[in-house]
């Protein structure tokens, strides 16, 4: 699945943030987006993820618009804010089988605990979400973001607060994630932790897309 | 994209205001020479501004409540602010008729206010507008026009029923068919024509407010971040 | 048709897991109907009527905090973003949530019903039924306008207050039809006198839940 914003702008009351902004994530990739804080990152990681909506420009994914298609490119991408995203009175089970159940997962318990194991949380699978520290949490996140198996991978900044052991984790995730031909996008300010993997490095400036240096 | 204020608009604006002013001020001279009538006296002239305000409340939040529509069929801004300028001059209007009505009340029935079903009815739907504007200030950007809207749309939908229920809860006070001199006719009909002018006047007025403001808010946008120094390179 | 009752299941498993909120619910509510009763006491002129007042005024007052509890459930985690990014569909969600607040707010009655009725000594137990086809009524109204209204309240500082400004002029027909229905109950042992109101309680609800099918998903997509 190619997911495509071109020509992205948005403004918020006074502040334009992005201002012709294009980005593709295509298969098997892994891009590095960078920016300097508030260069609009994660607003254009929101508008990928089909939470914002763009004041212009289009979202295609295959080359179809986006509204013609919602529901099903919303199951195929998966999404890690640096918000949680989470219930927290669930457990973690129960939250990714929530939302797993929802975006029409056949045996989400099932999928959910798979995760859970793979990432190396199977122990706390049913202790409340609340009680986790912050590197814990990242990886419930994670799980949540991979329950639909997702064709995109959305991270917006998944090495916040996580340890050498975390981050080999995420990194593992997105090698995964690239060798079932899934494209990914990290969004991060700390690129020396996944420069190896990259396919590509961008960053965001003056709101638009350009290639880093 | 910047929207910038047309001429007709502001000529327009010029013809309306000049217009409502003069009928304003013609309905006013009429309402002194209109007959006095013979059981309230000269209170019963409250009704040449009470009953038109009350029909320009009507029709600005039913403007209100089609520009709500629209904005959220096209998502273009005019809508929107085509929609909050009518409801807060509708509001004006709708405050007058809260005033004008309990002193008719008190000279018509003795009374300053009564459960009547359309003094409620009126009252309800001035409590559901001021809400309306307390929540639009509390929004910001996409958020508060969606929301603006969707009340727009929401509380003028349940207009029918909540009058409905009221009558049914008690009675109709209100004068049904009044009879009416053709001079007394001839001033409210006045009155009506002039209001009603007066609203479009004051709607226009405040909808370049809200025109100015968006200029204002695209012309001062401080732009991405980074913006400047790559405008050079 | 599953997507309604997982949502549903998961605000009732959330709200059931927090002991202290349910309490606080319960006792705000009932606290309501003691200082009115108060008020109105200790000899009631129409028990009947200052009973079923009182009883209607404390469950919109306590189902406000419902509301906006269920609203916060959502709002403090990102777990209504998640929610959207299932692609599951809007008015689903919307229906769930609103099963929930009913759920919620239908206990609340049930706890309400026996204190009312003892501190202003009406009703007998023939006019349960009755009683329980009208709550299902006026909630069902209440739960399909609050969850609505909360959604559009999303965001905003004080929204219990904003919510409660908006919502109960709103549902002034729904709270008159309530209050004589169950005047008529408690006072005559049957709603004939005033069957018409359940009319209005009826368009109340099905007007609540037909404007949210238009109205919920663009709330959702814009207020973030």
């Amino acid at each position: 699945m190619i997911l495509r914003a071109e020509g992205i702008h948005k403004r918020f009351d006074t502040r334009t943030v992005l201002r012709d902004a294009t980005i593709e994530i295509a298969p098997g990739g892994i891009t590095l987006l960078l920016g300097a804080n508030g260069s609009g990152k994660t607003t254009l990681a929101n508008i990928l993820a089909t939470l914002l909506s763009p004041d212009r420009g289009r979202i295609t994914v295959d080359g179809e618009p986006l509204a013609r298609r919602r529901a099903a490119a919303r199951r195929s991408i998966g999404f890690a804010s640096h918000r949680p995203l989470l219930y927290l009175g669930l457990t973690p089970l129960e939250n990714l089988s929530f939302f797993g159940g929802l975006a029409g997962v056949p045996t989400p318990s099932r999928r959910a605990m798979e995760l859970l194991e793979m990432l190396g949380m199977a122990e706390f699978a049913r202790a409340p979400v609340e009680r986790f520290s912050r590197g814990m949490l990242q990886r419930i996140v994670l799980a949540r973001a991979l329950m639909t198996d997702p064709k995109v991978l959305l991270l917006d900044e998944p090495y916040t607060g996580l340890d050498e052991e975390g981050v080999a984790v995420v990194n593992d995730v997105l090698r995964a994630a690239r060798e079932r031909g899934a494209g990914s996008l990290v969004i991060t300010h700390e690129p020396e932790r996944v420069r190896a993997l990259a396919s590509r490095v961008l960053r965001v400036h003056g709101g638009r897309v350009e290639e880093a240096a | 994209m910047t929207p910038t204020i047309p001429r007709w608009f502001d000529r327009l604006g010029v013809l309306l205001w000049a217009a409502s002013v003069a009928l304003v001020a013609f309905s006013f001279w009429m309402v002194t020479r209109a007959p006095i009538e013979v059981q309230m006296g000269p209170v019963q002239k409250i009704v040449y501004v009470h009953v038109p305000s009350a029909i320009a409340t009507l029709i600005g939040f039913g403007i209100t409540f089609a520009a709500s529509i629209a904005y959220l069929a096209t998502k273009e801004w005019r809508w929107d602010a085509l929609a909050a300028s009518s409801c807060e001059v509708a509001m004006v209007f709708a405050t007058v008729v809260m005033i004008t009505g309990p002193l008719w009340a008190r000279s018509a029935w003795n009374t300053w206010w009564t459960w009547e079903p359309r003094l409620t009815t009126f009252l309800i739907l001035w409590i559901l507008y001021a809400g309306y504007h307390v929540v639009r200030a509390s929004l910001r950007s996409q958020a508060r026009r969606t929301v603006s809207a969707v009340m727009g749309i929401v509380f003028f939908v349940n207009l029918p029923i909540v009058w409905k229920s009221i009558e049914w809860w008690r009675g109709s006070l209100h004068p049904k068919n009044v009879t009416m001199t053709p001079e007394m006719r001839g001033t409210l009909l006045l009155g009506m024509a002039a209001w009603m002018l007066f609203y479009a006047a004051a709607t226009l007025q405040r909808l370049r407010i809200e025109w100015r403001a968006e200029a204002r808010a695209v012309a001062g946008d401080q732009g991405p971040l980074g913006a400047a120094e790559g405008a050079g390179s | 048709m599953r997507t309604i009752l997982a949502v549903a299941l998961k605000d009732l498993r959330l709200h059931a897991r927090d002991v202290r909120f349910l309490a606080t619910l319960a006792l705000f509510s009932a606290s309501l109907v003691l200082i009115l009763s108060v008020a109105f006491g200790p000899i009631f002129s129409d028990p009947a009527r200052e009973a079923s007042a009182t009883l209607w005024a404390a469950l919109f007052f306590a189902g406000v905090l419902g509301l906006t509890r269920t609203l916060d459930l959502e709002g403090e985690s990102g777990g209504g973003e998640a929610l959207r990014l299932t692609g599951a569909d809007p008015y689903a969600l919307y229906l769930g949530k609103t099963i929930a607040n009913l759920v919620l707010i239908a206990a609340d009655f049930l706890l309400l019903l026996p204190i009312a009725s003892v501190f202003f000594d009406v009703g007998s137990l023939d006019v349960v039924p009755g009683l329980l086809g009208v709550a299902a009524l006026g909630l069902v109204g209440y739960a399909a306008w609050g969850t609505l209204f909360a959604a559009l309240a999303r965001g905003l500082r004080a929204r219990e207050l904003l919510l409660s400004v908006v919502l109960f002029p709103t549902l002034v027909p729904l709270w008159i039809g309530a209050v004589k229905l169950t005047h008529a109950l408690w006072g005559d042992g049957s709603v004939d006198p005033v069957r018409d109101w359940i009319k209005v309680l009826a368009v109340m609800d099905v007007l609540g839940l037909a404007l949210a099918a238009f109205l919920y998903e663009l709330i959702q997509e814009a207020t973030e």
